[in-house]
């Protein structure tokens, strides 16, 4: 009982579990504006989806929470579509050139070396970074935004985005700087993102916070609104070259996350932008704990299946 | 009342009363001689609610003898990645493929062990499996029984591989024969597809007898459009799970906007 037979899974799955599991990541994505998908698609893995599936699938099921979370964020007023459409163009280009990069590394034969170690780097640099400058914040217990500087002494990188061409007002996020410059971080982390095979949303938050020095409750709607793009290429694309994004699953797990990411919007707005960035600290250095940890012991078994993450 | 028949139509009523007598004869005999192995059903439909499914078995063996039977799918090569240390740390180091493998393997038996035939090679169970799998890629001359039975422990976990001895019944049949019964239990993970169903009776470590019979597994309904919409309308099927997914974003939105404004 409760269970339904997933087509392109090829496998029966409890639907109350993928509800769950959809309500508890769509959560945390309407929470901290993150696609969820480094977190998703190893729990479908676990309850028996195949890999390749669980990755493409669950990119149409963060369309759905991004779009319930971008809606619910934009009603508060927190979502700068020009900077979010800087950054999404910023990232396809960077993606694109991700792509290439990865197939490059398959080629010579380390590409798992390079993903794994750009995963670890990744998480742990960025979780580390946010979770101490949260925790320093949360110390002292100032209203700390970031996109204060100091007048008096601009830091070197002040300086050099203030040198770049092309400068513009971003009203939502309270911030002037050069068109370039969300371009190129856009296209930076597009590059990591594909690497890594995930949408980019835990780099891209960090990334907005403290190099775009956006306030956090619209990094969070920004970051959403470009995940959405993103996802629904992958959904087509996914659907139309490996025919592996099971529309059953999504929709279970989608009215799971459209949900949780509605409580999770309404969440973020109750918590301090350091509450909220210390959270997804901790959820990132988890992660990169746990994959350490799968890198270090012997695994079960030393066949697996192609594809995922 | 006597019906009157003309002398060509008593001919044409004696041919077909001798041809009625020599059909019921050959089936007769026809029952007699091949041992009889049913599956039921034996079409399997995979539907909405599929949740894997149990095939009865029923078949006739030579009394005395212990029943084996094999359920195999369909043969394909297989891509998997060998994982490895690369600076002390475990990783994909190459891709091994496997080729000439089942999609199905489940053995069952009516013994407490699986029976193995003398003198010759057993043609059931993982050691025949290995006879007839090739492995090619990055796998060393010496390697290949390592990763065979890699590959056997990935398949075993997804409970698509099984070995299921004292899974079958036999008892005193018709005619002197026994009689062999069990439940083939198909996981919910089956592929569509023909699988082959092999009983085999064994004595004092002889082969006595084989009877074959196929089984089928279809998708049908919901589940059935759905694959065929996502295999052959790859552009279509995207754009619909792009469309259902704004959608529901969009509506769970409006849903919550207006529980918060009352």
């Amino acid at each position: 009982m409760w269970n339904l037979y997933l087509p392109i899974a090829g496998n029966s799955i409890n639907i109350l579990l993928l509800f769950g599991l959809g309500g508890v990541v769509g959560f945390l994505s309407g929470l901290f504006g993150v696609g969820g998908g480094f977190l998703m698609t190893p729990l479908l893995l676990m309850v028996g989806i195949p890999s390749t599936v669980a990755a493409a699938s669950d990119s149409n099921q963060i369309v759905a929470a991004s779009t319930s979370g971008t809606y619910a964020h934009w009603r508060m007023g927190n979502v700068d579509f020009k900077m979010g459409f800087l950054l999404l163009v910023g990232g396809v280009i960077g993606g694109t050139f991700g792509v290439q990069i990865i197939k490059g590394l398959r080629a010579l034969g380390n590409a798992d070396f390079v993903i794994k170690m750009t995963y670890v780097l990744m998480l742990g640099i960025v979780g580390f970074y946010m979770f101490m400058e949260s925790l320093q914040a949360l110390r002292k217990g100032k209203v700390m935004e970031p996109k204060k500087v100091e007048p008096g002494k601009p830091s070197i990188y002040v300086r050099m985005i203030q040198a770049l061409p092309w400068q513009m007002r971003f009203e939502k996020s309270g911030v002037t700087f050069s068109v370039l410059l969300p371009l190129i971080l856009g296209v930076m982390v597009g590059i990591l993102a594909a690497i890594m095979g995930v949408g980019g949303g835990f780099i891209m938050v960090p990334v907005m916070v403290y190099m775009l020095r956006m306030p956090m409750h619209v990094v969070v709607g920004t970051s959403l609104f470009q995940i959405l793009f993103t996802c629904i290429n992958v959904t087509v694309m996914q659907s139309i070259t490996n025919h592996n994004v099971d529309l059953v699953l999504a929709v279970i797990l989608l009215v799971g996350s459209t949900l949780g990411a509605q409580v999770g919007a309404k969440m973020s707005r109750r918590l301090h932008a350091d509450q909220l960035k210390i959270l997804l600290a901790s959820i990132v250095l988890i992660v990169m704990v746990q994959i350490l940890v799968s890198l270090i012991l012997s695994p079960a078994q030393l066949l697996a299946y192609k594809g995922g993450h | 009342m006597m019906l009157r028949l003309s002398r060509g139509g008593k001919l044409m009523v004696a041919v077909l009363m001798f041809g009625l007598v020599l059909g019921l004869a050959g089936a007769g005999a026809a029952a007699a001689a091949a041992p009889e192995l049913r599956l039921v059903p034996n079409e399997v439909e995979i539907g909405s609610f599929f949740e894997g499914a149990r095939v009865e078995l029923q078949g006739t063996i030579p009394p005395g003898a212990a029943a084996v039977v094999e359920v195999l799918g369909s043969t394909a090569t297989e891509e998997l990645l060998r994982k490895g240390r690369r600076g002390g740390l475990w990783m994909s180091v190459g891709e091994i493929k496997v080729h000439n493998v089942p999609s199905l393997y489940l053995l069952q038996s009516s013994s407490p062990e699986i029976p193995a035939l003398t003198g010759q090679e057993t043609p059931w169970g993982f050691a025949a499996l290995q006879r007839a799998v090739q492995l090619s890629g990055m796998v060393a001359a010496g390697e290949q029984a390592k990763f065979f039975n890699e590959f056997l422990e990935l398949k075993k976990h997804e409970r698509i591989y099984r070995v299921l001895p004292e899974s079958l019944k036999v008892s005193a049949g018709p005619e002197g024969a026994s009689a062999v019964r069990g439940m083939i239990p198909l996981p919910a993970k089956v592929s569509p597809g023909k699988y082959q169903v092999r009983l085999s009776a064994v004595q004092d470590g002889r082969l006595l007898q084989q009877q074959e019979s196929r089984l089928e597994v279809r998708m049908v309904g919901f589940p059935a459009m759905l694959a065929d919409l996502a295999y052959q309308q790859g552009a279509l099927y995207g754009i619909l799970a792009v469309v259902i997914a704004i959608v529901t974003g969009f509506l769970m939105g409006f849903l919550f906007k207006g529980k918060t404004e009352h």
